[in-house]
Protein backbone atom coordinates (compact mmCIF):
# COMPACT_ATOMS: atom_id res chain seq x y z
CA UNK A 1 0.00 0.00 0.00
CA UNK A 2 1.25 3.63 -1.25
CA UNK A 3 -0.92 5.45 1.47
CA UNK A 4 -1.83 3.83 4.99
CA UNK A 5 -3.68 6.13 7.16
CA UNK A 6 -4.82 5.37 10.70
CA UNK A 7 -7.49 7.27 12.21
CA UNK A 8 -5.58 10.47 11.27
CA UNK A 9 -7.05 13.88 12.65
CA UNK A 10 -6.27 17.93 11.80
CA UNK A 11 -7.68 20.72 13.48
CA UNK A 12 -7.28 24.61 13.03
CA UNK A 13 -8.32 26.26 16.71
CA UNK A 14 -11.45 24.74 17.19
CA UNK A 15 -12.40 23.29 13.63
CA UNK A 16 -11.57 19.80 12.83
CA UNK A 17 -10.52 19.95 9.21
CA UNK A 18 -9.67 16.10 8.90
CA UNK A 19 -11.48 13.70 11.70
CA UNK A 20 -10.32 10.04 12.54
CA UNK A 21 -9.75 9.12 8.60
CA UNK A 22 -8.64 5.47 8.37
CA UNK A 23 -7.30 4.88 4.41
CA UNK A 24 -5.11 2.54 2.29
CA UNK A 25 -4.36 2.62 -1.46
CA UNK A 26 -2.58 1.29 -3.63
CA UNK A 27 -1.81 1.95 -7.39
CA UNK A 28 -4.95 3.12 -9.23
CA UNK A 29 -6.95 6.48 -9.36
CA UNK A 30 -8.81 7.31 -6.47
CA UNK A 31 -11.03 10.70 -7.24
CA UNK A 32 -12.06 12.59 -4.01
CA UNK A 33 -15.23 14.13 -3.64
CA UNK A 34 -17.02 16.09 -1.36
CA UNK A 35 -18.04 19.59 -1.02
CA UNK A 36 -16.50 22.89 0.17
CA UNK A 37 -15.02 22.45 3.82
CA UNK A 38 -15.30 18.80 3.66
CA UNK A 39 -11.58 18.12 4.25
CA UNK A 40 -10.14 17.48 1.03
CA UNK A 41 -7.36 19.90 0.95
CA UNK A 42 -6.32 18.87 4.30
CA UNK A 43 -6.04 15.65 3.62
CA UNK A 44 -4.02 16.19 0.35
CA UNK A 45 -1.72 18.34 2.29
CA UNK A 46 -0.99 15.73 5.30
CA UNK A 47 -0.43 13.11 2.24
CA UNK A 48 2.07 16.26 1.13
CA UNK A 49 3.88 16.12 3.82
CA UNK A 50 3.42 19.93 4.17
CA UNK A 51 0.93 19.73 7.40
CA UNK A 52 1.69 17.31 9.50
CA UNK A 53 -1.73 15.33 11.11
CA UNK A 54 -2.82 16.59 14.56
CA UNK A 55 -3.14 13.01 15.48
CA UNK A 56 -3.44 9.72 13.85
CA UNK A 57 -0.62 7.68 12.33
CA UNK A 58 0.37 8.15 8.23
CA UNK A 59 2.84 5.92 6.35
CA UNK A 60 3.55 6.97 2.81
CA UNK A 61 5.24 4.52 0.03
CA UNK A 62 5.87 2.67 3.19
CA UNK A 63 7.47 5.38 5.05
CA UNK A 64 6.94 7.61 7.96
CA UNK A 65 6.60 11.09 7.09
CA UNK A 66 7.85 11.47 11.10
CA UNK A 67 11.12 10.42 10.21
CA UNK A 68 13.28 13.48 8.72
CA UNK A 69 15.35 10.74 6.22
CA UNK A 70 12.11 8.71 5.82
CA UNK A 71 10.51 12.06 4.44
CA UNK A 72 12.92 13.14 2.29
CA UNK A 73 12.96 9.68 0.31
CA UNK A 74 9.24 9.75 0.41
CA UNK A 75 9.48 13.44 -1.13
CA UNK A 76 11.34 12.24 -3.88
CA UNK A 77 8.96 10.48 -5.17
CA UNK A 78 5.90 12.82 -4.07
CA UNK A 79 4.09 14.61 -7.20
CA UNK A 80 1.75 17.80 -5.69
CA UNK A 81 -0.23 20.10 -7.58
CA UNK A 82 -2.07 22.48 -4.61
CA UNK A 83 -5.32 24.08 -5.23
CA UNK A 84 -3.66 27.06 -5.55
CA UNK A 85 -0.39 27.25 -7.43
CA UNK A 86 1.88 30.16 -7.59
CA UNK A 87 4.03 31.12 -10.50
CA UNK A 88 7.38 33.06 -11.07
CA UNK A 89 5.88 35.31 -13.69
CA UNK A 90 9.19 36.02 -15.37
CA UNK A 91 10.12 31.44 -15.53
CA UNK A 92 9.71 30.60 -18.55
CA UNK A 93 7.95 27.08 -18.48
CA UNK A 94 10.84 24.74 -19.00
CA UNK A 95 12.72 26.84 -16.19
CA UNK A 96 9.84 26.96 -14.45
CA UNK A 97 9.18 22.60 -14.20
CA UNK A 98 13.35 22.32 -14.12
CA UNK A 99 13.40 24.24 -10.83
CA UNK A 100 11.70 21.46 -9.58
CA UNK A 101 13.00 19.33 -11.16
CA UNK A 102 16.40 19.69 -8.92
CA UNK A 103 14.30 20.71 -6.19
CA UNK A 104 12.94 17.27 -6.25
CA UNK A 105 16.44 16.09 -6.94
CA UNK A 106 16.16 14.37 -10.40
CA UNK A 107 19.09 13.31 -11.15
CA UNK A 108 21.53 15.64 -12.27
CA UNK A 109 22.08 13.82 -15.94
CA UNK A 110 17.99 13.30 -15.90
CA UNK A 111 17.09 16.56 -15.28
CA UNK A 112 16.56 18.26 -18.78
CA UNK A 113 15.07 14.57 -20.20
CA UNK A 114 12.65 14.72 -17.23
CA UNK A 115 11.44 17.84 -18.20
CA UNK A 116 11.18 17.78 -21.91
CA UNK A 117 9.12 14.44 -21.09
CA UNK A 118 6.94 16.30 -17.92
CA UNK A 119 6.46 19.35 -20.80
CA UNK A 120 5.28 16.94 -23.60
CA UNK A 121 3.14 14.89 -21.83
CA UNK A 122 1.15 18.11 -20.35
CA UNK A 123 0.70 19.46 -24.43
CA UNK A 124 3.07 22.21 -23.58
CA UNK A 125 6.06 21.87 -25.81
CA UNK A 126 4.37 24.39 -28.10
CA UNK A 127 5.23 27.05 -25.50
CA UNK A 128 8.00 25.60 -23.75
CA UNK A 129 10.11 28.88 -24.13
CA UNK A 130 7.16 31.23 -23.27
CA UNK A 131 7.14 33.30 -19.90
CA UNK A 132 4.54 32.55 -17.58
CA UNK A 133 2.86 35.76 -17.39
CA UNK A 134 2.10 35.23 -21.10
CA UNK A 135 0.11 32.02 -20.72
CA UNK A 136 -3.53 31.21 -20.04
CA UNK A 137 -5.12 29.94 -16.94
CA UNK A 138 -5.70 26.58 -18.49
CA UNK A 139 -1.79 26.64 -19.98
CA UNK A 140 -0.94 27.24 -16.17
CA UNK A 141 -2.41 24.74 -14.67
CA UNK A 142 -1.32 22.05 -17.36
CA UNK A 143 2.49 23.46 -15.97
CA UNK A 144 1.59 22.73 -12.73
CA UNK A 145 0.88 19.57 -13.48
CA UNK A 146 3.90 19.30 -15.51
CA UNK A 147 6.00 20.10 -12.25
CA UNK A 148 4.45 17.25 -10.32
CA UNK A 149 4.80 14.78 -12.31
CA UNK A 150 8.42 15.69 -13.56
CA UNK A 151 9.99 13.42 -11.13
CA UNK A 152 8.03 10.72 -12.50
CA UNK A 153 5.75 9.89 -8.78
CA UNK A 154 4.69 7.53 -6.94
CA UNK A 155 2.73 9.05 -5.39
CA UNK A 156 0.79 11.62 -7.23
CA UNK A 157 -1.49 14.70 -5.31
CA UNK A 158 -3.34 16.56 -7.36
CA UNK A 159 -5.66 19.44 -5.67
CA UNK A 160 -8.53 20.55 -8.38
CA UNK A 161 -5.91 19.87 -11.54
CA UNK A 162 -8.80 20.23 -13.90
CA UNK A 163 -9.74 23.93 -12.62
CA UNK A 164 -9.57 26.01 -15.49
CA UNK A 165 -9.01 23.43 -18.48
CA UNK A 166 -11.41 23.46 -21.45
CA UNK A 167 -13.50 20.76 -22.05
CA UNK A 168 -10.65 19.18 -24.60
CA UNK A 169 -7.69 19.57 -22.39
CA UNK A 170 -9.60 17.67 -19.51
CA UNK A 171 -10.41 14.73 -21.76
CA UNK A 172 -6.54 14.66 -22.15
CA UNK A 173 -5.61 15.49 -18.68
CA UNK A 174 -8.24 11.99 -17.71
CA UNK A 175 -5.59 10.03 -20.12
CA UNK A 176 -3.14 11.00 -18.36
CA UNK A 177 -4.48 10.10 -15.20
CA UNK A 178 -5.29 6.72 -16.21
CA UNK A 179 -2.45 6.52 -17.45
CA UNK A 180 -0.52 7.63 -14.41
CA UNK A 181 -2.44 5.33 -12.70
CA UNK A 182 -1.19 2.40 -14.18
CA UNK A 183 1.78 2.10 -11.97
CA UNK A 184 1.67 5.06 -8.85
CA UNK A 185 -0.71 6.08 -7.01
CA UNK A 186 -2.65 9.00 -7.65
CA UNK A 187 -5.14 11.19 -5.47
CA UNK A 188 -7.10 13.92 -7.28
CA UNK A 189 -9.55 16.24 -5.38
CA UNK A 190 -11.69 17.52 -7.06
CA UNK A 191 -15.73 18.85 -7.68
CA UNK A 192 -16.47 17.57 -10.95
CA UNK A 193 -17.94 14.34 -10.47
CA UNK A 194 -17.78 13.34 -14.41
CA UNK A 195 -13.78 13.38 -13.93
CA UNK A 196 -14.21 10.90 -11.25
CA UNK A 197 -16.10 8.78 -13.37
CA UNK A 198 -13.98 9.04 -16.48
CA UNK A 199 -10.68 8.33 -14.85
CA UNK A 200 -10.81 7.44 -11.16
CA UNK A 201 -10.59 3.74 -10.41
CA UNK A 202 -12.06 4.21 -6.88
CA UNK A 203 -13.51 7.35 -5.16
CA UNK A 204 -14.10 8.42 -1.75
CA UNK A 205 -16.28 10.88 -0.53
CA UNK A 206 -15.57 13.22 2.12
CA UNK A 207 -18.34 15.18 4.47
CA UNK A 208 -17.06 17.68 7.80
CA UNK A 209 -13.64 15.70 7.65
CA UNK A 210 -14.90 12.05 7.55
CA UNK A 211 -14.64 9.87 4.71
CA UNK A 212 -18.75 8.95 3.88
CA UNK A 213 -17.88 6.56 1.12
CA UNK A 214 -15.41 4.49 -0.61
CA UNK A 215 -15.57 2.41 -3.50
CA UNK A 216 -16.11 1.85 -6.83
CA UNK A 217 -17.87 4.81 -9.52
CA UNK A 218 -20.27 1.94 -10.51
CA UNK A 219 -21.02 1.84 -6.75
CA UNK A 220 -21.72 5.30 -6.72
CA UNK A 221 -23.66 5.65 -9.05
CA UNK A 222 -25.92 2.88 -7.67
CA UNK A 223 -25.93 4.43 -4.18
CA UNK A 224 -28.05 7.03 -6.19
CA UNK A 225 -30.19 4.98 -8.27
CA UNK A 226 -34.13 6.46 -7.43
CA UNK A 227 -32.45 9.48 -5.92
CA UNK A 228 -34.18 12.27 -7.46
CA UNK A 229 -31.15 15.12 -7.14
CA UNK A 230 -28.76 15.74 -9.48
CA UNK A 231 -28.33 15.22 -13.71
CA UNK A 232 -26.17 12.56 -13.60
CA UNK A 233 -26.21 9.17 -12.23
CA UNK A 234 -22.85 9.77 -10.40
CA UNK A 235 -24.19 12.98 -9.04
CA UNK A 236 -27.62 11.21 -8.10
CA UNK A 237 -24.83 8.98 -5.97
CA UNK A 238 -23.04 11.82 -4.68
CA UNK A 239 -26.16 13.22 -3.50
CA UNK A 240 -27.70 9.81 -2.07
CA UNK A 241 -24.54 9.44 0.39
CA UNK A 242 -24.04 13.12 1.32
CA UNK A 243 -27.79 13.04 2.11
CA UNK A 244 -27.46 9.57 4.39
CA UNK A 245 -24.49 10.63 6.08
CA UNK A 246 -25.78 14.05 6.99
CA UNK A 247 -29.10 12.38 8.37
CA UNK A 248 -26.73 10.59 10.95
CA UNK A 249 -25.18 7.62 9.40
CA UNK A 250 -22.08 7.08 7.80
CA UNK A 251 -22.88 5.51 4.18
CA UNK A 252 -19.53 3.78 3.69
CA UNK B 1 12.39 5.94 -12.97
CA UNK B 2 9.68 4.28 -15.22
CA UNK B 3 10.06 5.13 -18.42
CA UNK B 4 7.26 7.38 -20.01
CA UNK B 5 4.89 7.37 -22.72
CA UNK B 6 4.43 10.57 -23.79
CA UNK B 7 1.13 9.48 -25.92
CA UNK B 8 -0.89 9.61 -22.53
CA UNK B 9 -2.25 13.29 -22.43
CA UNK B 10 -2.71 13.53 -26.45
CA UNK B 11 -5.99 12.34 -25.82
CA UNK B 12 -5.64 9.84 -28.60
CA UNK B 13 -4.94 12.99 -31.35
CA UNK B 14 -1.70 10.46 -32.28
CA UNK B 15 -1.77 6.83 -32.34
CA UNK B 16 1.32 4.67 -31.82
CA UNK B 17 1.40 3.58 -35.71
CA UNK B 18 1.94 7.04 -36.81
CA UNK B 19 4.44 7.28 -34.27
CA UNK B 20 6.44 4.71 -34.14
CA UNK B 21 8.26 4.10 -37.31
CA UNK B 22 10.15 0.98 -38.70
CA UNK B 23 10.89 0.19 -34.72
CA UNK B 24 11.78 3.70 -33.97
CA UNK B 25 9.85 5.87 -31.35
CA UNK B 26 9.88 9.18 -33.11
CA UNK B 27 8.20 10.35 -29.64
CA UNK B 28 10.72 9.67 -27.76
CA UNK B 29 13.38 10.74 -30.26
CA UNK B 30 11.41 13.95 -29.76
CA UNK B 31 11.70 14.38 -26.05
CA UNK B 32 15.53 13.97 -26.62
CA UNK B 33 15.59 16.52 -29.47
CA UNK B 34 13.21 18.60 -27.05
CA UNK B 35 15.74 18.15 -23.85
CA UNK B 36 18.55 19.35 -25.91
CA UNK B 37 17.03 22.53 -27.49
CA UNK B 38 15.27 23.53 -24.58
CA UNK B 39 18.45 23.04 -22.27
CA UNK B 40 18.70 25.80 -20.11
CA UNK B 41 22.71 26.71 -19.47
CA UNK B 42 22.98 27.52 -15.95
CA UNK B 43 24.99 31.30 -15.76
CA UNK B 44 28.39 31.58 -13.39
CA UNK B 45 26.96 32.58 -10.08
CA UNK B 46 24.43 29.33 -10.24
CA UNK B 47 27.39 27.03 -11.06
CA UNK B 48 28.93 28.32 -8.55
CA UNK B 49 26.13 28.62 -6.00
CA UNK B 50 25.45 24.65 -7.10
CA UNK B 51 29.62 23.70 -6.67
CA UNK B 52 29.19 25.73 -2.88
CA UNK B 53 26.20 24.58 -2.13
CA UNK B 54 26.52 20.67 -3.61
CA UNK B 55 22.99 21.15 -4.67
CA UNK B 56 21.69 22.29 -7.50
CA UNK B 57 18.44 22.51 -6.17
CA UNK B 58 19.66 24.69 -3.58
CA UNK B 59 21.29 26.76 -5.82
CA UNK B 60 18.82 27.38 -7.90
CA UNK B 61 16.34 28.16 -4.79
CA UNK B 62 19.29 30.65 -4.02
CA UNK B 63 18.90 32.78 -7.49
CA UNK B 64 15.06 33.19 -7.09
CA UNK B 65 15.47 34.99 -3.34
CA UNK B 66 13.16 37.95 -3.96
CA UNK B 67 15.42 40.17 -2.23
CA UNK B 68 18.60 39.44 -4.30
CA UNK B 69 17.39 40.27 -7.53
CA UNK B 70 18.38 42.81 -9.44
CA UNK B 71 15.69 45.55 -9.06
CA UNK B 72 16.21 45.00 -5.57
CA UNK B 73 19.63 45.10 -5.57
CA UNK B 74 19.63 48.52 -7.41
CA UNK B 75 16.80 49.84 -5.04
CA UNK B 76 19.23 48.96 -2.14
CA UNK B 77 22.00 50.22 -3.73
CA UNK B 78 20.09 53.79 -4.34
CA UNK B 79 19.03 53.52 -0.54
CA UNK B 80 22.60 53.36 0.47
CA UNK B 81 23.73 55.52 -1.77
CA UNK B 82 21.90 58.47 -1.02
CA UNK B 83 22.33 58.19 2.37
CA UNK B 84 25.73 57.74 1.93
CA UNK B 85 25.38 61.57 0.42
CA UNK B 86 23.39 62.99 2.88
CA UNK B 87 26.31 61.34 4.85
CA UNK B 88 28.70 63.62 3.07
CA UNK B 89 26.28 67.04 2.98
CA UNK B 90 25.75 67.14 6.72
CA UNK B 91 28.67 65.05 7.98
CA UNK B 92 26.03 62.91 9.78
CA UNK B 93 26.95 59.42 9.32
CA UNK B 94 22.94 58.17 7.92
CA UNK B 95 24.34 54.85 6.08
CA UNK B 96 25.07 53.60 9.57
CA UNK B 97 21.80 53.80 10.87
CA UNK B 98 19.72 52.94 7.08
CA UNK B 99 21.86 49.49 6.50
CA UNK B 100 20.63 47.50 9.89
CA UNK B 101 17.10 48.58 8.59
CA UNK B 102 17.11 48.08 4.88
CA UNK B 103 18.46 44.50 5.80
CA UNK B 104 16.05 43.92 7.51
CA UNK B 105 13.43 44.24 5.43
CA UNK B 106 15.87 41.96 2.55
CA UNK B 107 15.44 39.17 5.09
CA UNK B 108 12.31 39.53 5.91
CA UNK B 109 11.25 38.91 2.23
CA UNK B 110 13.96 36.33 1.24
CA UNK B 111 11.79 33.15 1.84
CA UNK B 112 7.80 32.25 3.14
CA UNK B 113 4.56 31.92 2.25
CA UNK B 114 3.73 35.39 -0.13
CA UNK B 115 6.82 35.80 -0.86
CA UNK B 116 7.70 32.60 -2.76
CA UNK B 117 4.84 32.20 -5.51
CA UNK B 118 5.27 28.12 -4.89
CA UNK B 119 5.95 27.98 -1.26
CA UNK B 120 3.56 25.35 -0.76
CA UNK B 121 4.89 22.83 -3.47
CA UNK B 122 8.78 24.15 -2.14
CA UNK B 123 7.60 22.29 1.58
CA UNK B 124 6.91 19.36 0.18
CA UNK B 125 10.14 18.54 -1.80
CA UNK B 126 13.23 16.74 -0.89
CA UNK B 127 15.34 19.76 -0.06
CA UNK B 128 14.76 20.99 3.74
CA UNK B 129 12.83 24.75 3.79
CA UNK B 130 14.95 25.33 6.57
CA UNK B 131 18.11 24.98 4.77
CA UNK B 132 16.34 26.87 1.78
CA UNK B 133 16.08 29.79 4.25
CA UNK B 134 19.21 29.46 5.80
CA UNK B 135 20.96 29.89 2.96
CA UNK B 136 18.87 33.00 1.63
CA UNK B 137 19.32 34.71 4.97
CA UNK B 138 23.24 34.26 4.99
CA UNK B 139 23.62 35.51 1.68
CA UNK B 140 21.14 38.27 1.83
CA UNK B 141 22.44 39.21 5.09
CA UNK B 142 25.94 39.18 3.16
CA UNK B 143 25.12 41.33 -0.06
CA UNK B 144 23.81 43.64 2.77
CA UNK B 145 26.64 44.18 5.12
CA UNK B 146 28.87 44.34 1.93
CA UNK B 147 26.88 46.96 -0.16
CA UNK B 148 26.58 49.15 3.14
CA UNK B 149 30.46 48.12 4.51
CA UNK B 150 31.27 49.42 0.43
CA UNK B 151 29.22 52.80 0.94
CA UNK B 152 30.48 52.97 4.75
CA UNK B 153 33.72 53.29 3.97
CA UNK B 154 33.29 55.34 0.65
CA UNK B 155 31.66 57.72 2.71
CA UNK B 156 34.00 58.15 5.59
CA UNK B 157 36.83 58.62 3.12
CA UNK B 158 35.80 60.98 1.39
CA UNK B 159 34.13 62.88 4.39
CA UNK B 160 36.49 65.97 4.09
CA UNK B 161 34.49 68.07 6.67
CA UNK B 162 34.34 66.43 9.79
CA UNK B 163 37.54 65.34 12.02
CA UNK B 164 38.31 61.53 11.05
CA UNK B 165 39.85 59.33 13.49
CA UNK B 166 42.13 57.27 12.08
CA UNK B 167 43.24 53.70 12.44
CA UNK B 168 41.32 51.15 14.62
CA UNK B 169 39.09 54.04 15.92
CA UNK B 170 37.85 54.57 11.22
CA UNK B 171 37.48 50.59 11.21
CA UNK B 172 35.57 50.30 14.34
CA UNK B 173 32.44 53.11 13.33
CA UNK B 174 32.33 51.90 9.96
CA UNK B 175 31.48 48.28 11.35
CA UNK B 176 29.86 49.71 14.14
CA UNK B 177 26.40 48.77 12.76
CA UNK B 178 27.20 44.93 11.43
CA UNK B 179 26.25 43.71 15.17
CA UNK B 180 22.96 46.01 15.31
CA UNK B 181 22.09 45.28 11.59
CA UNK B 182 22.55 41.28 12.51
CA UNK B 183 20.42 41.61 15.68
CA UNK B 184 17.56 43.40 13.48
CA UNK B 185 17.63 41.37 10.88
CA UNK B 186 16.87 38.36 12.98
CA UNK B 187 14.39 39.72 15.01
CA UNK B 188 12.58 40.71 11.18
CA UNK B 189 13.38 37.21 10.16
CA UNK B 190 11.85 35.39 13.57
CA UNK B 191 8.48 37.99 13.52
CA UNK B 192 8.26 36.85 9.63
CA UNK B 193 8.66 33.18 9.99
CA UNK B 194 6.39 33.63 12.93
CA UNK B 195 3.52 35.77 11.36
CA UNK B 196 3.80 33.88 8.20
CA UNK B 197 3.88 37.17 6.58
CA UNK B 198 6.92 39.25 4.70
CA UNK B 199 5.26 42.11 5.61
CA UNK B 200 4.95 41.94 9.43
CA UNK B 201 8.84 40.81 9.45
CA UNK B 202 9.67 43.68 7.35
CA UNK B 203 7.67 46.15 9.61
CA UNK B 204 8.88 44.66 12.75
CA UNK B 205 12.65 45.14 12.06
CA UNK B 206 12.41 49.08 10.65
CA UNK B 207 9.86 49.64 13.54
CA UNK B 208 12.33 48.17 15.99
CA UNK B 209 15.24 49.63 14.89
CA UNK B 210 13.36 53.19 14.56
CA UNK B 211 12.45 52.80 18.30
CA UNK B 212 15.75 52.33 19.09
CA UNK B 213 17.50 54.63 17.36
CA UNK B 214 15.12 57.22 18.76
CA UNK B 215 15.81 55.85 22.33
CA UNK B 216 19.20 55.77 22.18
CA UNK B 217 18.88 59.56 20.67
CA UNK B 218 16.86 61.16 23.05
CA UNK B 219 18.63 59.60 25.98
CA UNK B 220 22.08 60.60 24.77
CA UNK B 221 22.02 63.02 22.59
CA UNK B 222 24.21 61.40 20.45
CA UNK B 223 22.55 61.23 16.62
CA UNK B 224 24.30 57.72 16.40
CA UNK B 225 24.26 56.37 19.84
CA UNK B 226 22.10 53.31 18.53
CA UNK B 227 25.59 52.07 16.72
CA UNK B 228 28.25 53.75 18.47
CA UNK B 229 27.38 53.08 22.65
CA UNK B 230 29.56 49.78 23.57
CA UNK B 231 26.62 49.14 26.37
CA UNK B 232 24.04 48.32 23.69
CA UNK B 233 25.78 45.56 21.78
CA UNK B 234 25.32 43.11 24.81
CA UNK B 235 21.38 43.69 24.21
CA UNK B 236 22.00 43.45 20.48
CA UNK B 237 23.57 40.07 20.64
CA UNK B 238 20.69 39.05 23.16
CA UNK B 239 18.15 39.93 20.77
CA UNK B 240 19.69 37.93 18.05
CA UNK B 241 19.93 35.05 19.80
CA UNK B 242 16.97 34.57 21.45
CA UNK B 243 15.44 35.43 17.79
CA UNK B 244 17.79 32.77 16.24
CA UNK B 245 16.03 30.51 18.97
CA UNK B 246 12.52 31.06 17.50
CA UNK B 247 13.31 30.78 14.18
CA UNK B 248 14.69 27.23 15.00
CA UNK B 249 11.45 26.27 16.82
CA UNK B 250 9.48 28.20 14.00
CA UNK B 251 10.71 25.86 11.52
CA UNK B 252 11.50 22.51 12.92
CA UNK B 253 10.10 20.04 10.73
CA UNK B 254 7.21 18.82 12.22
CA UNK B 255 5.22 22.13 12.13
CA UNK B 256 4.64 22.07 8.64
CA UNK B 257 3.85 24.78 6.27
CA UNK B 258 0.77 25.93 8.68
Amino acid sequence: MNIELTNVTRSFGRNRAVDGVSLEVGAGVLGVLGPNGAGKTSLLRMLATVLPPSSGEIRLLGRDPKNTAQRREIRRRLGYLPQNLGYYPAFTVVEFVEYFALLKEVPSGRVHKAVAEAVERVDLGGRAKARLRTLSGGMLRRVGIAQAIVNNPDLLLLDEPTAGLDPEQRVGFRALLRDLGRTATVVVSTHLVEDVGAACSEVALMDAGRIVFRGLPAELVARGEGHGVGDAPLERGYSAVLQAARKGGVAA
Amino acid sequence: MRELDNSAYDGGAYGDGERDLGGVDLGRVWTGVAAEVWRRRPGPAERIAARLLRSPGLARALLTTPSLLLPWLLSTLVVFGVGGLVSLADDRPLVWLLAPGVAAIGIACAYGPGVDPAWEVSCSVPISHRIVLLVRAVAVFAVNAFLGLAVSALTYALNVHGARPVGAEAVAITVAWLLPMTAVCALSLAVAIAARSAVAGAFAGVFAWTAVVVASMSASGQFTAAITDTSTYLPYLAVAACATVAIGFATRSQRGAQ
